[in-house]
């Protein structure tokens, strides 16, 4: 009988000895070593053992009657302290142990962030029952818990200290919760599942150090100082390699311990298993392939031909009663295309990704189903492209069902809920079509099916086509873009009505067909959401447009303007010198507009943000003449200089200018304020146009000179000045609030009706609501983008990328 | 290790359990399991019941759990069969499909201070789980406790059926949590809990818990069933994988005679119509069978119990002793 010496007795050298001992009985005389005080559990059940959904008895793999039966000779609780090659014997902390073959399963050890105080009591990473003691000792009501990393163990480790009756906060670096498995779409909705068992997530959010008291734990502070309070902290953000004794006793190691296809070390008597080994550059975390290199490694030592194949691994949470699974790659790409399925009544999204009409990668949450199936198809590579219309449906519509998406709609049952809000099924829309109903509008009165949020007007519309035939009429709205049938209109009112507060929110409520929008729907949706939301939305640079995103408008040759603010037209010889030292240096075109600026043309990317800090240390800010927002507020001389000037004309434009710049708007707005009624600033074909007169302020809103040429309307005439302003603001919160998307004020207001916007207006509670909104967007956005892009980081994002083809050359 | 000791004499905590349905107007008595207590079962398939009659009509015309302590007295119908056959207390737990009453559950209890347990139904109220009643029989001091607890989403056993909005099975409950209750459920003996959601219409939040001791165990086999058709897809068969079989999987379970019995990797599966589980998922009704060789495990008798949550059974939880 050969000795077997196995270090490390987890899952997967645990399925080794299962192998072996069921193909090659007697061949081997196994000891088996193992840090922890035991022998193999099932390790990826202790997140239910942490909740209480499982005991630790029960997830017992191998028991000592197990062992003894095997005649394996345990050494548990002891470390395994070198590896005599030579001599060919393992060094145990109580004895030697000679083998003639040996395999290394030493597992992986946490990543722990090297954050100053991470050495304190109260600090634990999650990897065996230990830590899951120490987590339970350490849980209880009333007490806090912070979790670093929103990865799988690190949520099931919240979800198990949330029902131990802790206070929960996972802390997550990245934008989205599981981003290696999930998309945005499906991380959306696995957090708000969290956040309905009292979880907070805090995503996109750095550690920067752990505060300590009597040296114990006291709280996690993040980079912007926020401190979360807590008496244990979870780093749950990573596994390494436990490769270190692969190492010292001189087999090859790179990440880990590199093994061959037969999960042989360069020793040929020394393996490698598990978590500890690379193979191919790979490491490995999951279990599904820890057990296929367990049948390799088993082989290998019964002298059987086996090769390891690494191969797509789905992925599951242990959080009861979050459902999703996960597989493959669903990275954006060329040449690739998504299927997607949201259901926002049932929480359900489904998203398959394709390419060359094979799947390659799947994402599912709330119903994983079809997930085997899916899974399926996409290890076996199976061309899809005939089931490609009712894939998404799963296997139930493949087969006799024909090819067609309305097919599926044809197919529901009677009592298939159609609208989730009122809960009508397709039977009773059925029966109001029979009724008389043909239109969409028509569904909705009779039945109030799509009447609340809207997400099913899609279906709704098909079972009209698909019951009336040709007799149907779609309604000739158009919708916001291909993702959705929704009009902006719909999207704004959902928005406010569902308090829809970010953008996988708002697609997944309002059921998107696509996962994460278009180059149309995500800059409509980033300005409806920040104007909504401007406390609890994040402005999404991804999602504007690219002078937006820039800060300056590109020009036809590739280079920008660069346009300071001139406050309501007025400037000073200190900054006409400073532009002018700017235009020199960097080589600009001098124009100036009529908008009463100065603009600077020519200017290389490379070039704006040294450009924007010497304008800034002039103490100009950016124009913004790139942005959907305040552009510039025209005056004329007025009461000061002029004859003929009534009011202080440049003072109240100054005053408009620096109360609204910086707020986003659905498109852009100018204003134009003139002294007298012979309106030198041309007020009358502005956005807001303020004209001045003996007895006051006129007011007229909705001019425009551009494409169209139209005159203002009169809004109101105010006696003040504080009047003209507090009018003015009101005005242009109520065209933030209400207008859709890149209609300006004279097109909004053509579709909603002077006569509602005074309505609203005349009001002194609704404009003074109004103004306090604005304000309180201002707190967040009235910001100078120049200076908050003058930093080192910033120069370098905007630098080009070097031209190695000439080094290259020389 | 479980499994290694079974107690042949323990006494149960549960004496009767019975299924009431809605027929004509009246809930009827549809089947039950009364533990040799022939004379009370007499008394009891005879009977019927209307809206807010006696207890069954009471969980009916009200649409929630209820609990009844004592029956001398009060509204309880069967007052003498019950008094000889040594039951003093019940609750009654509703079965609603949507707005639609499809079965009332009935569990009837002897109070003799001796056997300990619970069946605790918890409430919603201002965002917190608190006890809206629930019957201890010799666990006084954790009932004090429970009466003076409450949970938040997400929290203890009750708190987790209120946000997973899934059945729960927890094991231990008397070691490793720092719950007050906890520490009283393990002076009680009280070992494993199954919390369940029991649906009502209209906006309110009802949870049920089951808890059990050693001693006198309400079950000594708890199972919960999967049956949503996001889990196990469409009861229609269709090809490729065999995962959209419909019927329902094991997600958890225990049994002192067989031991753990979740699978992570091969789940056991239940079809509809076959077996009890089965016959829960196709009716739609609560299942109550003893003696009957059908019996998982070799038990005497066994409770299944439907839950439905949007328009289908979601769950089907059962209890074996």
């Amino acid at each position: 009988m050969q000795k077997l010496v196995v270090i490390g007795a987890g899952m997967a050298s645990g399925r080794m000895l299962e192998h072996l001992f069921e193909t090659v009985p007697d061949s081997y005389e196994v000891t088996l070593f193992n840090a922890e005080p035991r022998g193999n559990y099932n390790r990826i059940m202790l997140s239910p053992v942490l909740s209480g959904e499982k005991s630790y008895a029960e997830i017992v793999t191998h028991d000592e009657a197990w062992y003894e039966s095997h005649g394996v000779h345990c050494r548990f609780g002891e470390r395994v302290t070198g590896i005599d090659r030579d001599a060919r014997v393992v060094r145990g902390e109580n004895g030697d142990v000679p083998y003639d073959k040996l395999v290394i399963a030493t597992g992986s050890t946490p990543f722990i962030v090297p954050l100053p105080g991470h050495d304190l009591d109260g600090v634990v990473a999650y990897r065996d029952l230990e830590d899951t003691n120490r987590m339970i000792e350490a849980a209880g009501p009333g007490r806090r818990a912070v979790v670093i990393g929103g990865g799988l163990l690190g949520l099931e480790a919240a979800a198990g200290l949330r029902l131990r009756g802790m206070e929960v906060t996972v802390v997550h670096l990245m934008g989205h919760l599981m981003e290696r498995q999930l998309d945005e779409a499906a991380g959306y909705l696995l957090r708000r599942a969290l956040g309905d068992r009292g979880i907070d997530v805090i995503c996109s959010a750095n550690s920067k150090e752990i505060l300590g008291r009597d040296g114990k734990v006291r709280a996690l502070m993040l980079d912007d100082g926020t401190e979360l309070p807590c008496d244990i902290l979870v780093m749950a953000v990573g596994i390494r390699p436990a490769s270190a004794l692969g190492k010292v006793a001189g087999v090859e190691t790179g990440r880990g311990i590199v093994v061959d296809a037969q999960m042989r070390t360069s020793d040929p008597d020394i393996l490698g298993l598990g978590e500890c080994v690379e193979f191919d550059g790979q490491l490995f975390g999951l279990v599904a392939p820890l057990y296929d290199q367990a049948k390799v490694a088993a082989a290998t030592l019964a002298g059987a031909p086996a090769a390891f194949r690494p191969r797509e691994v789905s992925t599951k949470l242990k959080v009861t009663g979050c459902d999703l699974f996960s597989a493959g790659d669903f990275a954006e790409g060329e040449g690739r295309e998504d299927i997607v399925f949201r259901d926002p009544g049932r929480g359900i999204y489904k998203r398959l990704v394709l390419r060359d009409d094979r799947i390659i990668g799947a994402v599912m949450y709330g119903d994983t189903a079809d997930g085997n199936w899916f899974y399926g198809l996409m290890k076996d590579g199976t061309d899809v492209s005939d089931m490609r219309e009712t894939l998404i449906f799963g296997p139930s519509f493949q087969g006799g069902a024909p090819a067609d998406p309305m097919a599926a709609v044809a197919a529901l049952p009677d009592d298939a809920e159609i609208c989730g809000c009122n809960g009508v099924c397709k039977k009773d829309i059925v029966t109001a079509i029979g009724g008389g109903a043909s239109t969409l509008d028509a569904i909705k009165a009779t039945t109030k099916a799509s009447a609340s949020c809207g997400s099913c007007s899609g279906l709704v519309e098909q079972l009209l086509a698909v019951t009336l035939g040709d007799g149907f009429v779609r309604d000739t709205v158009k919708p916001v873009c291909a993702c959705t049938d929704l009009t902006h209109e719909d999207v704004r009112r959902l928005i406010k009505s569902q308090e829809l507060k970010s953008m996988p929110a708002v697609m997944q409520e309002l059921g998107w067909r696509t996962s994460c929008g278009c180059h149309v729907c995500r800059p409509a949706l980033n300005y409806y959401l920040l104007a909504d939301w401007p406390l609890d939305y994040r402005d999404d640079p991804q999602s504007r447009l690219v002078n937006e995103r820039n800060h300056a408008n590109i020009q036809k040759d590739g280079t920008f303007s660069v346009m300071p603010r001139m406050w309501g037209g007025m400037t000073t010889p200190e900054e006409l010198i400073a532009i002018a030292e700017a235009a020199k240096k960097f080589g600009a075109a001098v124009k100036v507009t009529g908008g009463q600026r100065i603009d600077l043309l020519g200017i290389r990317k490379e070039d704006l943000p040294e450009i924007w800090a010497d304008l800034n240390d002039a103490g100009m800010v950016s124009g913004q003449a790139y942005t959907k927002g305040l552009r510039t507020v025209k005056t004329c001389v007025g009461s000061d200089w002029c004859r003929f000037g009534t009011q202080d004309s440049t003072g109240l434009g100054i005053k408009l200018e620096k109360r609204l710049w910086g707020a986003w708007t659905p498109h852009k707005v100018k204003l134009g304020v003139s002294g007298c009624p012979r309106n030198c600033a041309e007020a009358t074909c502005k956005d807001v146009g303020v004209i001045c007169v003996d007895s006051g302020y006129q007011v007229g809103v909705a001019g425009a000179a551009g494409m169209d040429v139209k005159e203002t309307e009169r809004l109101v005439d105010v006696a003040t000045e504080e009047e003209a302003i507090e009018w003015t603001v009101a005005f242009v919160q109520l065209y933030r609030e209400n207008a859709r998307y890149l209609d300006r004020p004279y097109k909004w207001v053509a579709k909603v009706g002077l006569d509602w916007v005074k309505e609203v207006l005349v009001d002194p509670t609704a404009r003074a609501d109004l103004v306090a909104r604005f304000d309180l967007s201002q707190t967040v956005y009235q910001k100078d983008p120049w200076a908050e892009r003058t930093d080192a980081a910033t120069r370098r994002a905007w630098a080009p990328l070097a031209d190695l083809s000439q080094e290259a050359a020389e | 290790m479980m499994g290694d000791v079974i107690e042949t004499t323990q006494r149960a905590f549960v004496g009767v359990t019975e299924v009431w349905v809605p027929k004509d107007g009246r809930l009827i008595h549809a089947t039950g399991d009364y533990g040799g207590r022939s004379a009370f079962e007499v008394a009891s398939v005879v009977e019927s019941f209307g809206p807010g009659e006696g207890l069954p009509g009471k969980a009916w015309a009200e649409a929630r759990p209820v609990v009844l302590k004592g029956f001398d007295g009060s509204y309880f119908k069967r007052i003498e069969a019950a008094r000889e056959a040594g039951l003093t207390s019940a609750v009654a737990l509703p079965v609603f499909d949507g707005d639609e009453l499809t079965a009332v559950l009935v569990v009837l209890c002897g109070d003799d201070d001796t056997t300990t347990g619970a069946i605790e139904v918890w409430k919603e109220r201002d965002g917190l789980l608190l006890l809206e009643d629930g019957y201890y029989g010799a666990a006084k001091h954790f009932e004090w406790v429970s009466q003076h607890t409450h949970f938040p989403r997400g929290q203890g056993l009750p708190g987790g059926v209120w946000a997973a909005q899934t059945p729960i099975l927890m094991r231990d409950l008397g070691s490793g949590y720092r719950f007050i209750r906890a520490e009283s459920a393990g002076r009680a003996g009280l070992t494993t809990g199954l919390g369940l959601p029991v649906p009502v219409p209209g906006g309110e939040t009802y949870v049920a818990t089951l808890l059990s001791a050693r001693g006198t165990p309400i079950a000594r086999r708890f199972e919960i069933w999967d049956a949503r058709e996001a889990r196990v897809g469409k009861a229609r068969g269709g090809k490729g994988g065999g995962c959209k079989g419909g019927g329902a999987v094991l997600i958890d379970g225990i049994c002192e005679r067989e031991g753990p019995l979740w699978n992570e990797d091969t789940p056991r599966r239940a079809a509809v119509w076959e077996g009890p589980v089965g016959q829960a998922l196709g009716s739609g009704l609560p299942q109550v069978l003893s003696g009957a060789a059908s019996v998982a495990a070799g038990y005497a008798s066994m409770v299944a119990l439907p839950i439905h949550r949007g328009g289908e059974v979601a769950h089907v939880v059962a209890w074996y002793v």
